[in-house]
C-alpha cells in the first residue's frame, strides 16, 4: 500500500515539474500535447472513423459569396437609397421650370426658347442667310440688305428701292413672318388730335 | 480738381461684362483664344444670327458690342478703332459693313446692340447650352414670339371692343342718315303730286 501511494506522489511531482518547465520555456506558446498511453486506443475499431469536416461538402460545384460581417446603419442605409437633397438627391422631383409656348402650345424650359418656334424661325433664317450671301458675295457690304419674297418688289415703285441692297427670296412670304418687320421708318405723326379706334389696333 | 471722368475714357456697354474672362481650351496658347473669338465676331456681323455654344456666345458679344460701340463712337477716321476692326474682321469686306451699315443702324439705340437666346436642346441630351447670338435691326424673322398680336390679350380684346362700338355708331348715323333721306323724298314727292295737281 505504501509503495503504490508513494508510485502515485512521485508521479504527481514529477507531472507538476514538467509542467512549469514548460511554462518556463514557452510561457505564450499553445498548450503541450497530452501525454497518454499508447495502449489506450488499442480497442477501437478503426472501420468506423467518422470522415474529417469539409466545406466542399457543403458548397459541392457553387461558389461561396462574400457576407456581409457588420450591421449597415440606418442613416447609412437611407442615405444609400434617398441620396442627400443637398448633394445627390435620388428622389424624383417634379419639374417646375417647364412652360407651355403661347403660340404653338409645346412644352419648353424657362428661359429657353421654345423648340417648335425656333426651329421655324432658324430653318427660314438659314435660307435667307445663304441667299444673302449668294447675293453679297466678297463685295464691300455698304447698305442696309431688304430681304422680298415673292412678288413683294412689284407693290411699291423703283424709287422706293433705290439706294438699297434687295435679295428676293424665290417664294411664298411664310404666313407667320409678318411684312411689318421689315419696314424700318416710323409712320407719320399725325395732324389731328382725334384718334380713331379703328387705327389703333 | 480736373480729374478726367474716368467712365467717359471708354465705350459703355449696355450689356454685363463679365469680371472674369473665360479662358476656354487652347492647346495654342492665348492668342488662340482670340483667334475663336475673332472667328465668331467675323461671322456675328457677317451672318447677323449665329447659334453656337453659349460660353463663346456670351465672350464673343462682349467683344462685338465693345467693336461696334467704338465703330459710333470714334467713326472710321479714327486710327485705333480702325485698327481694331482691321483685327477683330478677318473678312475684310465687313469692316466696310461695320462703318457704313451697323454705326448708322445702331448711332440712336439706347440698348444693346446684340441679342443673346439660350436655344432650344435636346432632352434629354447633354447639359451644355446652346445660345442664339444676334444683332438687333437684323432682317430675319424674330425668335421670340409676338406677343403683341395675340386676339386674347386684354388691350386686343378691349380695343376690339372698342372698335365694334365705333362700328356700331357709325352704323346707326348712316342709317339715321338714310331715314332722313327718305323721310325728304316723300315730302318732296308730296310737294311735287300736290303742285301737280
Ligand atoms: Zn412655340
Amino acid at each position: 500500500m505504501a509503495a503504490s501511494l508513494m508510485f502515485r506522489r512521485i508521479n504527481v511531482a514529477l507531472a507538476n515539474l514538467e509542467r512549469t518547465l514548460v511554462e518556463l520555456l514557452n510561457p505564450r506558446g499553445p498548450p503541450p500535447d497530452a501525454f497518454c498511453l499508447v495502449g489506450v486506443e488499442g480497442y477501437r475499431v478503426s472501420g468506423n472513423e467518422p470522415k474529417p469536416f469539409s466545406i466542399k461538402d457543403i458548397i459541392g460545384d457553387g461558389l461561396l459569396w462574400a457576407v456581409p460581417k457588420h450591421r449597415r446603419s440606418l442613416e447609412k442605409r437611407l442615405k444609400r437609397k434617398f441620396g442627400d437633397p443637398e448633394y445627390v438627391n435620388k428622389l424624383i422631383l417634379p419639374k417646375t421650370t417647364l412652360r407651355v409656348c403661347n403660340t404653338c402650345g409645346d412644352d419648353h424650359e424657362v428661359g429657353v426658347l421654345c423648340p417648335t418656334c425656333y426651329k421655324k424661325v432658324i430653318e427660314e433664317t438659314k435660307l435667307m442667310q445663304d441667299k444673302i450671301q449668294e447675293e453679297l458675295k466678297l463685295e464691300p457690304v455698304e447698305t442696309e440688305v431688304v430681304v422680298l419674297y415673292n412678288g413683294e418688289k412689284d407693290d411699291k415703285p423703283s424709287e422706293f428701292w433705290q439706294g438699297k441692297r434687295i435679295v428676293e427670296m424665290e417664294k411664298e412670304r411664310p404666313s407667320w413672318f409678318s411684312k411689318n418687320l421689315t419696314q424700318q421708318t416710323t409712320q407719320q405723326p399725325a395732324t389731328t388730335s382725334d384718334v380713331k379706334p379703328s387705327q389703333l389696333g | 480738381m480736373n480729374q478726367a471722368d474716368v467712365s467717359k475714357l471708354v465705350s459703355q456697354l449696355r450689356i454685363k461684362v463679365n469680371p472674369r474672362l473665360r479662358k476656354f481650351r487652347n492647346p495654342g496658347g492665348p492668342e488662340e483664344r482670340l483667334n475663336k473669338l475673332r472667328k465668331t465676331v467675323t461671322a456675328l456681323i457677317k451672318h447677323e444670327r449665329i447659334e453656337l455654344n453659349y460660353p463663346r456666345a456670351d465672350e464673343a458679344r462682349m467683344y462685338a458690342e465693345r467693336l461696334i460701340s467704338d465703330a459710333i463712337r470714334y467713326g472710321d477716321c479714327h486710327k485705333t478703332t480702325m485698327e481694331m476692326a482691321d483685327y477683330w474682321l478677318t473678312e475684310k469686306q465687313l469692316v466696310h459693313k461695320l462703318f457704313k451699315v451697323l454705326a448708322p443702324r445702331y448711332q440712336n439705340y439706347n440698348v444693346s446692340f446684340s441679342r443673346l437666346y439660350k436655344a432650344p436642346r435636346p432632352y434629354p441630351g447633354d447639359k451644355n447650352l446652346k445660345a442664339v447670338l444676334e444683332l438687333r435691326g437684323n432682317p430675319f424673322p424674330s425668335v421670340t414670339p409676338d406677343t403683341q398680336s395675340n386676339r386674347n390679350l386684354i388691350h386686343n380684346v378691349l380695343l376690339d371692343e372698342a372698335k365694334k362700338e365705333y362700328r356700331q355708331k357709325k352704323y346707326e348715323e348712316i342709317a339715321s342718315k338714310i331715314e332722313m333721306e327718305a323721310e325728304k323724298m316723300k315730302t318732296t314727292d308730296a310737294a311735287t303730286k300736290e303742285t301737280s295737281v
